[in-house]
């Protein structure tokens, strides 16, 4: 009975890491492919299958057929960072008020205001497209970083406040009451007391406005010409009706490294017990 | 292969000799990877002369290889010789008309070059600047062929900067088609001899005698046609491919997508609906998946050896005659196949041909222009110039991947694919003799260049693939369509349509 | 960890004060109060600068008929309305957005639970696996959709060839209406199942150790010990993470779009996708502005009503 719930687990285990690691292998193996390669028919052995190129990868880096994705990457790590950041300070400061404090407002309360963030969700990107253009447009922050950084934040904060407020009411009030009876203001209190018992949360947070940030394709792709391209706009512009796989699976590749290395921060939190404050 | 060519070809040889020599002793500009700069109002050495230090050139452009990237080569090379600062954005196909059109509709200047399809005209035209005319002027403008120039204007202004002809043709495998062996198989199969295919309805039986079987000897299954089926991806041109020669009767003028007196849609007479019901009907040759190929998939496929015949855009047949293909030389191209039963909607009856009818598609074509909103005109033209000036478009033609397609007369010279690109005589023959063709044929079929195309489109595409997946027989899906047509055409104002359809007609019609 | 919507939702159908008492503000109204504008409003009024103005101009739009050849606002009182009142296309995309969505999320939910218990626990390389459960969230879902698309691909992929020398047979992935279907709901298993894994493993891992040791002292197995004690306290936390992953999964667009454009026929044609063409492709914008309107108030109303139903079912079991 034990031997084979055993062997279920570790079957189980098995058959989802290779489902999780497919599409990688394939990408990697591609990322070194030629035309022929990939038109003859589903390969995966270098030299024994095919002969192997390294095109995909230079054309990364300036070479011929390809993207220079340099540029845009540096861009993406702008835009995704900066936005991330400030829809982290805005969403973490909101949630604390939204779990601290009671709001009216005619009918409306706490849970409305809350609803009101998230629901920014709901929308779908492409009926949005034409009004953020337009609005960028008066502003004057078409094409540019500033222009993209602003409506990250709005995508983000939503996400920062439906993580961060479930995260400070997890936090006994009694501490905040503590701090002000000490004559501790407010703010001071939630810098000094209480956000330090949030850092988990802050992670989680974090984490799903880099994803979400980084892996964004539409509002930078419609909100931007020429001058400011993010890097999931430089990659898909290698889908064209004669798709070069071998660019394509390389940029793929270089595109996922950065948010891999927060995936081992994420389980740094996550195994020392960081993110228990998470679920109460 | 006649004395002639044989003749062109040594001629060739030495000129493109003669000229390479002769450059060498000016300025060099062979390290653009042209043979020889040909002189002229746009060619290296006048660019080099410019300077527009300072000044920024903004491109859109499709995505990489295709048309992409000879924009940002090209792009490179502009930026070297004037000093100016030129911005490429690359966009794959589905989403590049939003992104010209919505700033083009909020009055936003984003873009000074655009390279898009030549449809789009019919929504693009109030936003562009005409070329001025000394660039209609220059050498390399003047070799365009008439149907190229054709499809640049509009209401006898040229808004669009020729740099690229495209059209539909077939595309078969020459060494199957002359293989004893597969002659008397397909004989003891239907009773004929195999021939390439002179209607679709050959065309649909020769496919289904060459699918899922081994013809090639390498092991795995061929089938008999790719074709482009993936709704949003193109699939109306395909379609359209297919029921031109039923529906277009040489001798009935007026328009082939509507009546252009009435402005009704034909798109549901019976010569649409068979073409409709012949497509349906080619599914069962399509290998695995092919019900749902979009362009790159169908390029592959041909290109890579796997299906016997094809029909599209030139990229299939370039991917074929790449130099490390296993399949260069052992294609063929040949005009679309036509129809001997041809509906006459004036008289409202089939009419019978002994000649086939054969109809010349010519579709989409990407195209090139200028925004009237840009601060650039002057650069813009002269990049746009540069670009398609004689050194660079015979470059262009030589990389498959680059989608550049002959569209001037000097491009339909066998000799050309025969020195520079190793191509056997033959082949050559078949591919300019093809292209001549469609680029002379007396019946010719436009893209429907009217406002609201991709609405129209989308909606056909939308018909075409219910009646593909079962959902509705043809004539329901074309009925439907049809009906839909009606309705843009109401709410568009069925006079601008005419105004705008009335220049394709003339066009098919001249 | 509970969500906003849990807490909306409880606060709505329990009277107030017994849902969750740590939420309420308890004490009386102190200077400190004051102040509590400094949190809420920095964040709310920049979203409200930058979703008040799109909304509004949403709403405009869709009572005008700006299409690619009459741009600009014009006033065609609701014709939009009434065309996507017949449009039976809109309808069958959003039944069939409907169960897409629902399904997939649900899988997710599944498997997303399933997986985090297997590596909550004693098993080898348990670090190592949890990261790697956690990377097909971070890749980029448009640039994904082509990869899987050549995956899927009958002809040049490599999935067909593995599943015939599993002796399954080669599948007509994206040719057939069932398998398109369900080649769209793997992608975006695959992609999404990291998301679930992680919030409930991380609720496991926050799971207080007591409830268990009672139930080892009870005698019970690993399914009763499932069932009574560890499902129950993940409630709250699954409601929120399905309800995110179903506010996510119905903007599905370039999956469908890249795999198999809506097609064959309509078969995965849904409510994104079909507003993306009319929006985008048509460029009929107005229409479409009509279109996500109408959605927009659909899922709002369809996603209460979901949360609603998802607390009274694995929240209040948590309580009892």
């Amino acid at each position: 009975m034990r031997t084979l719930y055993l062997a279920l687990k570790y079957l189980a285990v098995t058959l989802w890491s290779g489902f999780v690691i497919f599409p990688f292998l394939w990408m990697l193996t591609t990322s070194f492919k030629t035309a022929n390669g990939v038109t003859g028919g589903a390969t995966w052995l270098p030299w024994l299958q095919y002969q192997p190129s390294l095109g995909g990868w230079q054309s990364l880096f300036g070479g011929a057929g390809g993207v220079n994705i340099v540029r845009p990457y540096l861009n993406s790590l702008v835009v995704t960072l900066s936005g991330s950041a400030i829809a982290l300070i805005l969403g973490t400061l909101a949630a604390y008020g939204l779990s601290r404090f009671s709001f009216r407002a005619g009918p409306i309360r706490n849970g409305d205001i809350t609803f009101f963030f998230i629901s920014q969700r709901i929308m779908p990107p492409i009926v949005l497209a034409i009004p953020f253009f337009l609005m960028l447009r008066w502003l004057g922050l078409l094409d540019s970083l500033p222009g993209l950084i602003l409506i990250y934040v709005a995508l983000l904060m939503p996400i920062a406040v439906w993580v961060m407020v479930d995260f400070f009411n997890t936090i006994p009030r009694g501490l905040d009451e503590m701090a002000w009876m000490d004559g501790c203001p407010p703010v001071t209190t939630f810098l000094r007391v209480i956000l330090p018992n949030v850092m988990p949360g802050l992670v989680v947070a974090g984490m799903f406005c880099l994803i979400f940030g980084w892996n964004d394709f539409f509002f930078a792709f419609t909100l931007t010409f020429t001058k400011t391209q993010l890097l999931p706009v430089s990659i898909v512009a290698l889908n064209s009706s004669v798709t070069p796989w071998w660019a394509l699976s390389a940029a793929a590749i270089v595109s996922v490294a950065p948010l891999a290395v927060l995936a081992f921060v994420v389980e740094r939190f996550l195994s020392r017990g960081g993110l228990a404050g998470a679920v109460r | 292969m006649n004395t002639t060519t044989a003749l062109k070809r040594a001629l060739y040889a030495s000129v493109a000799f003669g000229l390479a020599t002769g450059m060498a002793t000016a300025e060099d500009y062979s390290q653009y990877g042209i043979k020889a700069d040909v002189p002229g109002m746009c060619s290296f050495e006048a660019i080099d002369a410019k300077d527009y230090t300072g000044r920024t050139l903004n491109i859109i452009t499709h995505a990489i290889p295709v048309i992409g990237e000879p924009t940002a080569l090209h792009a490179r090379q502009f930026q070297e010789l004037t000093g100016a600062t030129v911005n490429v954005v690359h966009v794959p196909f589905g989403d590049l008309f939003q992104r010209i059109m919505i700033p083009f509709q909020t009055g936003q200047a984003a873009y000074d070059v655009l390279f898009y399809g030549s449809l789009w005209l019919g929504d693009f035209n109030p936003y562009l600047a005409e070329v001025p005319a000394a660039y209609q002027e220059v050498a390399g403008m003047k070799e365009v062929t008439e149907t190229y120039r054709g499809i640049a204007g509009w209401q006898g202004q040229m808004l669009q900067y020729t740099m690229d002809g495209d059209r539909h043709y077939l595309k078969y495998r020459s060494d199957v088609f002359s293989n004893p062996e597969m002659q008397a198989l397909f004989r003891e199969k239907t009773g004929r001899e195999l021939t390439v295919p002179a209607t679709w309805e050959d065309y649909n039986e020769v496919a289904s005698v060459f699918t899922n079987m081994d013809w090639d000897d390498d092991g795995a299954p061929n089938f008999g046609t790719a074709e482009v089926t993936k709704r949003d991806d193109l699939m109306f041109s395909a379609f359209i491919s297919r029921v031109a020669p039923y529906a277009k009767h040489p001798d009935v003028k007026g328009g082939f997508f509507f009546d252009l007196e009435t402005m009704t849609p034909l798109v549901n007479t019976p010569g649409w609906v068979h073409g409709l019901e012949l497509f349906v009907a080619a599914q069962a040759a399509m290998p695995p998946g092919g019900t749902s190929f979009g362009l790159g998939d169908e390029i592959f496929s041909f290109g890579g050896g796997q299906t016997l015949m094809s029909y599209s855009w030139d990229d299939a047949f370039i991917q074929a005659m790449q130099e490390d293909s296993p399949i260069r030389n052992k294609v063929a191209a040949a005009l679309l196949p036509g129809a001997k039963e041809v509906w006459n909607r004036k008289t409202g009856q089939w009419d019978t041909f002994d000649e086939p009818n054969r109809v010349a598609y010519v579709t989409w074509g990407w195209t090139s222009a200028v925004a009237k909103d840009s601060a650039n005109q002057d650069m813009a033209f002269d990049y746009l110039c540069f670009f398609a000036n004689e050194a660079n478009t015979l470059a262009d033609l030589q990389i498959g991947r680059f989608g550049i397609n002959p569209y001037r007369d000097t491009h339909f010279d066998p000799a050309f694919y025969e020195m520079e690109m190793g191509w056997d005589a033959a082949v050559a023959e078949t591919y300019t003799a093809t292209l001549k063709g469609i680029d002379t044929a007396p019946n010719q079929v436009f893209d429907l260049r009217v406002p609201g195309v991709g609405e129209f489109m989308s909606s056909l595409a939308a018909g075409v693939a219910r009646a593909q997946s079962g959902e509705q027989s043809p004539q329901e899906a074309l009925d439907g369509v049809a009906a839909e047509w009606t309705a843009i055409v109401d709410r568009i104002g069925a006079d601008r349509v005419r105004e705008a359809y009335a220049n394709v007609v003339a066009l098919e019609d001249r | 960890m509970p969500t906003s919507w849990r807490w909306k939702t409880a606060e709505r159908i329990r009277p107030e004060g017994q849902t969750r008492p740590s939420a309420r503000p308890s004490m009386p109204e102190t200077a400190m109060y004051r102040q509590k504008y400094i949190f809420l409003l920095p964040g709310l009024l920049v979203l409200v600068a930058v979703i008040l103005f799109p909304l509004i101009f949403t709403i405009r739009v869709s009572f005008s008929s700006w299409d690619v050849y009459n741009p600009g606002l014009n006033n065609a009182g609701g014709a939009m309305y009434a065309r996507l009142w017949d449009d039976s296309r809109y309808w069958e995309a959003l039944w069939r957005l409907s169960l897409l969505s629902l399904s997939t999320v649900l899988i997710q939910y599944v498997l997303g639970f399933a997986l985090a218990l297997l590596v909550w626990r004693d098993i080898a390389a348990r670090r190592f696996l949890r990261v790697l459960f956690l990377v097909p969230m971070m890749t980029t879902p448009v640039v994904m959709s082509v990869i899987w698309r050549m995956i899927f691909h009958e002809s040049l992929g490599p999935l067909n060839p593995i599943l015939e020398a599993l002796g399954i047979g080669a599948q007509p992935w994206l040719s057939q209406a069932t398998h398109a279907f369900a080649a769209v709901m793997i992608v975006e298993i695959w992609q999404w199942t990291p998301f679930m894994f992680l919030l409930l493993l991380a609720g496991l891992l926050s799971l207080p150790s007591e409830p268990f040791l009672a139930a080892r002292v009870d005698g019970a197995g690993p399914v009763r010990t499932f069932m009574s004690v560890t499902f129950p306290m993940m409630g709250a936390i699954s409601v929120g993470a399905i309800l995110i992953r179903a506010i996510e999964a119905s903007k599905i667009m370039e999956t469908v779009y890249v795999l198999t454009s809506g097609g064959p026929g309509t078969a995965t044609e849904t409510v994104s996708y079909y507003i993306y063409i009319r929006g985008m492709r048509d460029f009929q914008i107005g229409y479409a502005a009509a279109l996500s309107l109408t959605y927009l108030v659909i899922m709002a109303v369809a996603l209460t009503l979901i949360a609603k139903a998802l607390i009274r079912l694995m929240v209040r079991e948590a309580r009892a």
